[in-house]
C-alpha cells in the first residue's frame, strides 16, 4: 500500500508539472478559477436561463459535457504521454517503470487510473459545482440540490472516464473488439437519441437519479464505475518494447507531390510524414473542425434553444476560422522536437514556414468547406467569396503573428505574459473590427463589403511583413524544448 | 590556413561561466582533440564554434563564418552532436536523403547507399530511427555529417555506443580524412584513441584551457602516458 501511496504522489506532481511544460505555471493554477468564475456566472444566470431552457434540458447539459470530459480525460492521458514522452526524447514518463522496474503494469495503471480521477476532480469537477455552490444565495439553488449534483456529475465522470480506460484496455488486446465495443457505445447513444427507445436517464444513471431520486439509480453508477475500472485493469497486458516499424522510403515521393511549394517542398514532406506517421493527423484534424462546429452549435443553442436572437452571417464565421487555427499550429509544433537540424545548416525559421505551410493545406479545405456548410445553412450563398476572402486572410494573418510570436513553442510562449499581452494587442483589435464589420454588411452591404475587403488586404499586408521578419526573429535559435 | 579560430571567448549562463578567455587556432588538416572532464565547457564550445550557441564575448570563426552565420557556418562544417538524436519518425535512408536536400548534395542516392553501406545498416534504412538501437542512431548521425565529405568535422564523442568494430573503422576513416588534407575537431573521453589520433590536442578544466599543444609538447616527461598528462593538468588546476 506503501508503494501504491508512494506511487500515486509522484504521478500526481508529474501530471501538475507536465501541465505547467504545456501552459506554464499561470496557465495551469488559472484553469480552475476560470471554471469556478464561470460557472458561477452562468449559475447565477439560471433564473434567466431557466426562462427559455428546462431544467430537464440543463441537467441532461451538464452531465453529458461530465460524460464527454471523462472520455477525453481517458483519451488525453494517452495522447498526452506519448507527446511528452517525444517531447523529453529519453526522458520517459512514470507510466513506463514496468520497463525497468519489478512491478507490473497492471500496478502502475490502476493507480494511473486512480490519479487521474483524483487530479481532474480536483482540477475542473469541484471547481465547476464550486461556482455553482457560490450562488446559492443569488438563486434558487439549494446546499442540498448543489450537493446531489456534484455526486451526479462525478460519478458521470467517472463513468466516462472508467469506459474511456476500458476501451484502450479492449484496444491493447483486440482493435476490432475496441472497434465493437465502441460500436456497442454509439449504439447505446443512438437508443436515446435520436431513435428515442430510452431516455438519457436511463443510460447515465446519475442523470436517471434526477428524474426518479431512486437510491439505487445512485449505487448502480458506483458499481457501474467500478465494475468498469476494475475490468480496464484486469484486461491491461504488460507491455514490452514495440516492434521497430519499417516505412518504404516516401520522403522523395512526396517531395515531389509538394513541389508546388518550391524550395518548401523537402521540408513540407518531412513536416506531412511526422504528422502521418505520429499518430496525430485525427487530433490536428479534429482539433480543428471540433471548436468550429462547436461555435456554431453554441449559437445555435442560444438561438433555437433560448430564443437569444444571434443572427451571425456567414463573414462573421469566415473571421473566426483563423483565430480558432492557432490550436492547430500549436500540434504541429509538438510532433519532433527537431533537435538534429542544430548541427544542420537549416534555421528555425525554415522549419517554422513548413509548419505553416502544412498548416494552410489542412485547414484551408476544412475552412472552405465549413464557410459553404453555414452558407447554406444561412441561404448566404452570395456572401461566400466574401466570406472566403475574410476567411483566408485572417487564418494568413493569425497564422504569421503565431509563427513570429511563439516559433515552434506556441504552447508555451503564449502563457508568458509578455507574449501573450503582444499576441492579444496583435489578434483582437482585427477581431473585433470583423465582428463589428460583419454585423454592419446587413445595413450597408457596400460600405460593409469595401470595409472588409479592405481590412483583408492590410491584413495581408502586415502578415507579409510578419513573415518576412521569420528568419530574423528565428533564424538564431535552437530547436528543442 | 586556420579553420578554426577563437581568442578570448567566453560564455556565461547566469552567473555560471562556462568558458573563461579561451584561445586557439587549429590549422587545415589537423586532427585536434579536446578534452577535459564532465562539466570543463568541452559542449559549450563545440556548439559556439557549430554556430548553435552565440558567445557572451570574444571572437570566434570556423571556416571562416563566425557563429552569428550559423546556417553559412553548417553548410560548411560536417557535426556531430554530443547525444544522438536522429528524427523520431523518418527513417535512416530518408533522414539522410533529407540532409542530402538540405545540403544540396548531388548523387544523393549513391551517397545514401554508401554510408548506409559504411555502417552496415542496409537492413535498417527503412526502420523509423526511434526504433533503432542506440549504436545505430550514433551511426546514423555519423553518416549524415559525413555525407557532404565536408573540408571540416566537429565530433562531439564520436565513439560513444559503437562496438569495437566500428570504433577501428571510424578510427581508419578519420585517419584518412586527415590525409586527405581536411581536418578533424573531436572531443573526446576515450584518452587512448586521442593518443592514437591526434596531432595536437588542448586540454580544458573549469572553462579553461590549462594546456595546449602536441602530445610531445603537453608531456612533462618522455613516455608519460596521456592519462597521466591528463590527471596532472586537471588535478593541478
Amino acid at each position: 500500500m506503501a508503494l501504491h501511496w508512494s506511487l500515486f504522489k509522484a504521478m500526481f506532481w508529474e501530471e501538475w508539472r507536465l501541465h505547467r511544460s504545456f501552459v506554464g505555471s499561470v496557465g495551469s493554477g488559472f484553469f480552475p478559477v476560470v471554471i469556478f468564475f464561470f460557472s458561477l456566472v452562468l449559475a447565477a444566470t439560471s433564473p434567466v436561463l431557466l426562462r427559455k431552457m428546462d431544467m430537464g434540458t440543463i441537467l441532461l447539459a451538464i452531465h453529458l459535457s461530465a460524460v464527454m470530459y471523462g472520455l477525453g480525460v481517458g483519451a488525453l492521458a494517452q495522447i498526452g504521454e506519448q507527446v511528452m514522452t517525444r517531447r523529453l526524447g529519453q526522458v520517459n514518463m512514470l507510466l513506463q517503470l514496468p520497463a525497468l522496474q519489478p512491478i507490473s503494469f497492471k500496478t502502475v495503471m490502476g493507480v494511473f487510473f486512480f490519479k487521474d480521477a483524483v487530479y481532474y476532480i480536483l482540477y475542473s469537477i469541484i471547481p465547476l459545482v464550486g461556482g455553482i455552490a457560490a450562488a446559492i444565495p443569488l438563486t434558487r439553488i439549494t446546499p442540498l440540490g448543489a450537493s446531489l449534483l456534484f455526486v451526479t456529475v462525478l460519478l458521470t465522470f467517472m463513468m466516462g472516464m472508467a469506459l474511456s480506460f476500458l476501451l484502450s484496455a479492449i484496444s491493447i488486446r483486440s482493435k476490432a473488439a475496441a472497434g465493437a465495443s465502441a460500436l456497442l457505445i454509439i449504439l447505446l447513444a443512438a437508443s436515446a437519441w435520436p431513435l428515442r427507445l430510452l431516455s438519457p436517464g436511463q443510460i447515465l444513471l446519475p442523470l436517471g437519479y434526477w428524474e426518479g431520486h431512486q437510491p439505487w439509480q445512485l449505487a448502480a453508477s458506483i458499481a457501474l464505475v467500478i465494475v468498469l475500472s476494475a475490468a480496464a485493469i484486469l484486461l491491461m497486458k504488460e507491455r514490452f518494447a514495440p516492434p521497430e516499424r519499417r516505412y518504404e522510403s516516401r520522403l522523395i515521393p512526396l517531395e515531389a507531390a509538394f513541389a508546388f511549394t518550391k524550395d518548401m517542398r523537402t521540408l513540407v514532406a518531412k513536416e506531412w510524414l511526422e504528422l502521418r506517421r505520429s499518430g496525430a493527423f485525427g487530433a490536428v484534424f479534429t482539433g480543428f473542425l471540433g471548436p468550429l462546429l462547436g461555435i456554431y452549435a453554441i449559437i445555435w443553442l442560444f438561438r433555437q434553444g433560448m430564443g437569444i436572437p444571434l443572427d451571425f452571417s456567414v463573414v462573421f464565421y469566415g473571421g473566426i476560422l483563423g483565430f480558432l487555427g492557432l490550436m492547430t499550429y500549436s500540434w504541429l509544433t509538438n510532433l519532433e522536437p527537431n533537435e538534429f537540424l542544430n548541427v544542420q545548416p537549416v534555421g528555425v525559421d525554415r522549419v517554422i514556414r513548413a509548419k505553416l505551410v502544412l498548416y494552410f493545406l489542412l485547414t484551408t479545405p476544412v475552412s472552405l468547406g465549413y464557410l459553404v456548410f453555414i452558407g447554406v445553412l444561412n441561404d448566404e450563398l452570395s456572401l461566400l467569396p466574401l466570406a472566403a476572402l475574410v476567411g483566408l486572410s485572417t487564418m494568413i494573418y493569425v497564422a504569421a503573428v503565431t509563427g513570429r510570436m511563439t516559433g515552434l513553442r506556441a504552447n508555451t510562449m503564449l502563457f508568458d505574459a509578455k507574449v501573450l499581452g503582444r499576441f492579444s494587442a496583435a489578434i483582437v483589435p482585427p477581431l473585433i473590427a470583423v465582428t463589428l464589420i460583419s454585423f454592419w454588411l446587413e445595413k450597408s452591404p457596400i460600405v460593409g463589403s469595401l470595409s472588409l475587403c479592405l481590412l483583408a488586404v492590410a491584413l495581408l499586408i502586415v502578415s507579409r511583413h510578419l513573415f518576412a521578419g521569420l528568419a530574423k526573429r528565428w533564424g538564431k535559435e535552437s530547436f528543442g524544448i | 590556413m586556420a579553420v578554426i579560430e577563437v581568442e578570448k571567448l567566453a560564455r556565461r549562463f547566469g552567473d555560471f561561466e562556462a568558458l573563461k578567455e579561451v584561445s586557439l587556432s587549429i590549422e587545415e588538416g589537423e586532427f585536434f582533440g579536446l578534452l577535459g572532464p564532465n562539466g570543463a565547457g568541452k559542449t559549450t564550445l563545440v556548439r559556439i564554434l557549430t554556430g548553435q550557441l552565440a558567445p557572451t564575448s570574444g571572437r570566434a570563426r570556423t571556416m571562416g563564418c563566425s557563429p552569428d552565420e550559423p546556417v553559412a557556418l553548417k553548410m560548411k562544417v560536417g557535426i556531430v552532436p554530443e547525444a544522438e538524436s536522429p528524427p523520431t519518425f523518418l527513417t535512416a535512408r530518408e533522414f539522410l536523403q533529407l540532409i542530402c536536400r538540405i545540403r544540396n548534395l548531388d548523387g544523393m542516392d549513391q551517397k545514401v547507399e554508401k554510408w548506409l553501406e559504411f555502417f552496415q545498416l542496409e537492413e535498417k534504412k527503412d526502420v523509423l530511427c526511434r526504433d533503432l538501437s542506440k549504436g545505430q542512431r550514433q551511426k546514423v548521425m555519423l553518416a549524415a555529417a559525413f555525407i557532404s565529405e565536408p573540408r571540416l568535422l566537429i565530433l562531439d564523442e564520436p565513439f560513444i555506443n559503437l562496438d569495437p568494430i566500428f570504433q577501428k573503422k571510424l578510427r581508419e576513416y578519420l585517419q584518412d580524412v586527415v590525409k586527405e588534407g581536411r581536418t578533424v575537431f573531436m572531443c573526446s573521453h576515450i584518452l587512448e584513441i586521442v593518443e592514437k589520433l591526434c596531432t595536437r590536442v588542448a586540454v580544458i578544466n573549469q572553462g579553461r584551457i590549462v594546456a595546449h599543444g602536441t602530445l610531445e609538447e603537453i608531456r612533462s616527461s618522455k613516455g608519460e602516458r596521456l592519462e597521466d598528462v591528463f590527471m596532472r593538468l586537471i588535478e593541478g588546476s
